[in-house]
């Protein structure tokens, strides 16, 4: 059920116990040929493979990731002293907008999601996602978005309302310019990406799993991604819901935050962050999911009460859905919703406690090996808890007055998200880097990028705390001398400690960059061997990167951590444990016993057109209308094609037509 | 693979934890940062700062015990060439331990948290109430008819409070959400759209509490400042008493005792006056000049300078009116001696010139503000002011003492 470019050639099985093609994709349309490249420039658009579009979501939120931190550092240099010039009052609003937008939907999200759709698969033995070129279209949309909104820096300006956007400054009224219009779109857009994305792991997850997979034996990060994908499948309806209430207020004068229409603006903020906080959730559990995975392959023991680090996933699942108001304790909900919501963000605490004691313990006792993997893992359990920490004291509501909107939020929400999110993300790169490209990423380059990165991270979001606690508020794109102070904690300095510190962040990040290229450079001396970390996982019984039908044989799961069982079992006597399999050994029985029969679905050209078609509208909707009506063509032309393109190709659109050779089944393909 | 030395996690564990622990623990002893949130200077911000040190703390305990515990562990269990562990799955003594520790500490925080959120709903103690507007990018402060005030005031720039008394704030928006925050004396209270919010103060002493809008409201959000001025109770029947009188002179022509410049700035002032409420002006015919809402603007209301003088800052508490020196003595005086200080309001020598004057030849270049923007206008605009005519205007200002 993902691309492979030509059938397995099975004479006996073709046709005649083979899922028949109701009709070809040259029937449906008569001219287009299905793509059928499985390498080269071209595959990479039309693919369905689930790697190919793993690796496309990493890339893309990588140069994301560089454009969100380029745009924080700009933001630091604006601050580094009282009154800073680099950016006008205009510019810089616009940059913090943009920083949080692209760091959020466009990072960390999508990176998730990179890691999501190239593991999640080989996690559970399965040979594709259910719905691969759903899988596909979910990609191209969040490019799409993700460019369309970048372009309004060139189109007249980015929104300059904070990522939270909230009524009634964003209305035409407050924000005139296109920038809120972009921003509204574009979201909207990478939203139809988490959605569906967040669909097809589910069904996934739920449906096909490997024989004796049962739910409470599968890898940890396969279950954090369900959470998250079940956070994102009823969060970003909200938004979405919010997205176009505002979109219509701009573009049509609607009036549903408009206090003179009788509208209340509090609504948008319900809605913001009814799908706000989850999403935070959303940025981190995917994090907590690698960490669990890789914290117990170094410490060479299974994760500490696994049971309860997946009902505490699901408790902050869960709970998370309570907790949205806390952003709101100063917007006047009266004392009893304020309480109550007090509470349930302490109470979310518990949870997320345990997973942290639950990580400790996974050491304690261990055969810890420190690789960069492992250092990042170790460092996100520190920087996490000092975030989740200051949060327990932004949980007491009367503090959170004082605190909130001032840069002790910032500092905490940056070690939740820098220290938790992204260091977990840094992790998983180092720990699957050989698992995805077979080549091993750098450890001296890797140990110089961890170090430089905790170094600027608590040099740069350390301070903050500092900053807030004397009173230095949000999103002030300059700040007095008159007010600095003249202590130890004055303003200035603690300002110029961050802004230092982020360049150090930034020239850690610069060091992954460079251990890229440089791994890059000598793959044929790094080559991974098949297990380089000695892991736990199914996703490590194939080849390195796995081959298009991720298993020869889909393995059928007796254990949790059931790599590490085929490999270790207790000595009868001395109980103590000892190898009694190779990975490459494991590989060969695999490969002797290769299925013969492995059925994937075909490229698709429709995926990437229906994508293109959106950003069309959105241009259409800000700068004319008459581009609405060809975006909503190629839609509809995309829409018919897709749905006349059955799943799996018809044997003659090969190149060359594999004519009565193809089509033997393995398994039935869904329609993706 | 690697050796992590004890170097590196002592080098881990050292800066970040000294910048929590220092910041939580010493941050009490800041001088002169005057939004810290630790140096409580009203019975509310008080209850807030007593509720708060004990999270604060408990946090820094938890956090010290975690990472001591991480260190340990990386320390110990790093291989040495030690066999592989077992591959037990838990303990479930701690995993309940960890759960119900955690939950009694929040809900020991719970408890005096709850009571601090009521005991700070409270509005029927407040002796003193006024009505608090935020626009873009300033706040308007308006004293109803009240006990110990005969006429109503309306006033910007600064916020004149009585001492040891609970003051009622009413907190409103004409069109954004702006937030209205002095740390010194309660948290934040979100001015919203078509909502009234109230929000205690009480100040201890005499003295200036600095604010700042602290919800993102647009362009010029990070200039929209705020001072709270607080006077015993015989000084704030003075600044009241003060305060409710008109402006002199009602109309240029029948005061003889201003000098030439004032009075060419007095008429020069009749264009301002469509936005800037001056209390007291008549027009040719002897009425009231009221500056009405303007379609141009949003929404059509500008700072009242009937008593510019008798503030020390301008254009919403952005820019000082008073020379740094002048600031300084007012900002340093004793709480006895400040009363009598802050009430002497601008004199002659003390006035900004320099900023005034250039606030009046460009106020867009000072302070961003959109008033040309599409749909309606908000802030101040460049009125292409001659040199002569700032000259009369500011002569003019000067007597609205």
């Amino acid at each position: 059920m993902a691309i492979i470019e030509r059938p397995i050639a099975t004479p006996a099985l073709a046709r005649a116990g083979g899922i028949t093609t109701p009709v070809g994709p040259k029937q449906a349309l008569g001219v287009f040929r299905r793509p059928v490249s499985s390498n080269g420039w071209r595959s990479w658009f039309f693919t369905v493979d689930h790697k190919q579009l793993g690796i496309m979501y990493g890339v893309v939120s990588l140069t994301f990731f560089v454009v969100g931190g380029l745009e924080a550092l700009l933001i630091r240099l604006q601050l580094a002293q009282p009154n800073g010039k680099i950016l006008s009052a205009d510019l810089y609003n616009q940059m913090f907008t943009m920083h949080a937008t692209t760091m959020i939907f466009l990072f960390v999200m999508p990176m998730a999601a990179a890691f999501a759709n190239y593991l999640v698969p080989l996690q559970i033995g399965a040979r594709d996602v259910a719905f691969p070129r759903l899988n596909a279209f979910g990609f191209w949309c969040f490019l799409a978005g993700g460019v369309f909104l970048n372009t309004s820096w060139v189109f007249g300006g980015a929104a300059q309302g904070g990522w939270f956007m909230y009524a009634p400054n964003s209305s035409r009224l407050f924000s005139p310019g296109h920038g809120v219009d972009f921003w509204a779109f574009g979201l909207q857009v990478t939203g139809i990406a988490s959605l569906t994305g967040a669909i097809n792991l589910i069904v996934t997850i739920l449906n096909m799993r490997a024989p004796g997979m049962k739910m409470m034996k599968m890898p940890i990060f396969t279950w954090m991604v369900l959470i998250t994908q079940f956070l994102l499948l009823f969060a970003i309806p909200v938004i979405t819901v919010a997205l176009f209430l505002l979109s219509f207020q701009r573009t049509f004068g609607a009036t549903f935050f408009d206090v003179r229409a009788g509208a209340d603006p509090l609504l948008w903020q319900h809605l913001f962050w009814i799908f706000g906080h989850p999403e935070v959730y959303i940025l981190v559990l995917p994090s907590f999911g690698i960490v669990s995975e890789v914290l117990p392959v170094f410490a060479r023991k299974p994760l500490f009460g696994y049971p309860l680090v997946v009902f505490s996933g699901a408790a902050i699942g869960f709970v998370g859905w309570g907790v949205w108001a806390h952003h709101m304790f100063a917007s006047g909900l009266g004392p009893v919703s304020v309480a109550v919501f007090s509470f349930s963000t302490m109470a979310i605490a518990i949870p997320t406690g345990v997973k942290i004691i639950n990580w400790l313990m996974t050491l304690w006792g261990g055969k810890l090996r420190f690789t960069t993997a492992m250092l990042f893992a170790t460092g996100l359990i520190f920087e996490f808890t000092i975030g989740g920490l200051s949060g327990v004291t932004h949980a007491v509501a009367p503090s959170d007055t004082q605190q909130t909107d001032t840069y002790y939020i910032v500092a905490h929400f940056h070690y939740v998200l820098f220290g938790g999110a992204v260091f977990g993300l840094f992790a998983g790169f180092y720990y699957w880097w050989p698992k995805a490209f077979g080549t091993m990423l750098n450890e001296t380059l890797g140990k110089i990028n961890f170090w430089l990165m905790v170094i600027g991270m608590n040099l740069t979001f350390g301070p903050m705390h500092i900053l807030g606690l004397q009173g230095q508020p949000r999103r002030m794109y300059r700040y007095d001398t008159s007010r600095v102070g003249s202590g130890f904690f004055n303003l200035t300095f603690w300002n110029l400690v961050a802004t230092i510190g982020s360049f150090i962040l930034a020239v850690g990040v610069l060091f992954f960059i460079i251990n890229i290229f440089y791994t890059y450079k000598r793959r044929q001396l790094a080559k991974a061997p098949l297990d380089p970390w000695d892991a736990r996982s199914v996703e490590w019984m194939t080849s390195s990167p796995p081959k298009a039908h991720n298993f020869d044989v889909i393995p059928t799961i007796t254990n949790l951590d059931e790599f590490f069982h085929r490999k270790y079992a207790a000595d009868a006597e001395t109980g103590e444990l000892r190898p009694v399999a190779t990975a490459e050994e494991l590989m060969a029985i695999q490969e002797a016993n290769a299925d013969k029969n492995i059925h994937l679905p075909g490229p698709s050209y429709w995926p990437i057109i229906l994508a293109i078609g959106l950003p069309i509208i959105g241009y259409g909707i800000i700068f004319s209308h008459i581009l609405i009506a060809i975006g909503a063509t190629v839609i509809f032309f995309a829409i018919f094609g897709w749905s006349m393109e059955p799943s799996v190709p018809d044997p003659s659109d090969y190149d060359p037509p594999s004519g009565n050779d193809g089509g033997g089944t393995k398994e039935l393909a869904t329609v993706g | 693979m690697t050796r992590p030395a004890s170097a590196h996690r002592l080098r881990r564990l050292g800066t970040p934890l000294a910048i929590v622990a220092g910041t939580v623990l010493m941050a009490g002893c800041a001088k002169n940062e005057t939004q810290s949130i630790f140096t409580p200077k009203g019975d509310n911000a008080r209850k807030i700062n007593d509720l708060q040190r004990f999270p604060m703390v408990a946090a820094c305990v938890v956090g010290v015990v975690v990472f001591a515990l991480l260190g340990f562990a990386v320390y110990k269990f790093k291989d040495r060439g030690q066999p592989i562990p077992g591959q037990g799955h838990g303990n479930s003594m701690i995993e309940i331990g960890t759960v119900v520790v955690s939950a009694v500490l929040l809900g020991v925080i719970a408890v005096p948290t709850t009571q601090t959120i009521f005991k700070l709903a409270k509005t029927n103690d407040c002796k003193t109430v006024v009505n608090v507007t935020g626009q873009r990018w300033w706040w308007e402060y308006s004293y109803p008819v009240q006990a110990g005030i005969p006429k109503p005031i309306v006033t910007s720039g600064e916020l004149v409070i009585p001492t040891g008394q609970c003051v009622l704030l009413r907190v409103m928006s004409r069109d954004v959400i702006h937030s209205y925050w002095i740390p010194a004396l309660n948290g934040k209270k979100d001015a919203v759209p078509g909502r009234v919010q109230p929000l205690r103060l009480e100040a201890d002493h005499p003295g200036i509490y600095d604010g700042q809008c602290t919800e993102f409201c647009g362009l010029s959000h990070a200039n929209m400042k705020m001072e709270a001025v607080a006077l015993d109770a015989a000084d704030f029947a003075t600044w009241v008493t003060k305060q409710t009188t008109d402006a002199a002179p009602t109309a240029a022509k029948v005061d003889t005792s201003m000098d030439k410049a004032a009075a060419d700035g007095f008429t020069t002032f009749s264009q301002c006056s469509r936005c800037h409420q001056v209390s007291g002006r008549v027009d040719a015919d002897g009425n009231p000049v009221i500056a009405r809402a303007d379609q141009n603007l949003v929404p059509g209301a500008a700072p009242n300078l009937t008593h510019l003088m008798s503030r020390s800052t301008f254009a919403g508490a952005t820019f000082d009116l008073l020379t740094p020196d002048c600031r300084a003595n007012l900002r340093t005086a004793s709480p006895e001696a400040f009363g009598a200080l802050y009430l002497k309001g601008v004199t002659p020598e003390c006035l900004n010139r320099d900023t005034l004057e250039a606030w009046l030849r460009d106020p867009v270049a000072l302070k961003p503000m959109m008033p040309a923007a599409t749909g309606l206008g908000q802030g101040m605009p460049n009125l292409k002011l001659s040199e002569n005519a700032i000259d009369q205007l500011i002569a003019y200002l000067e007597t609205l003492k």
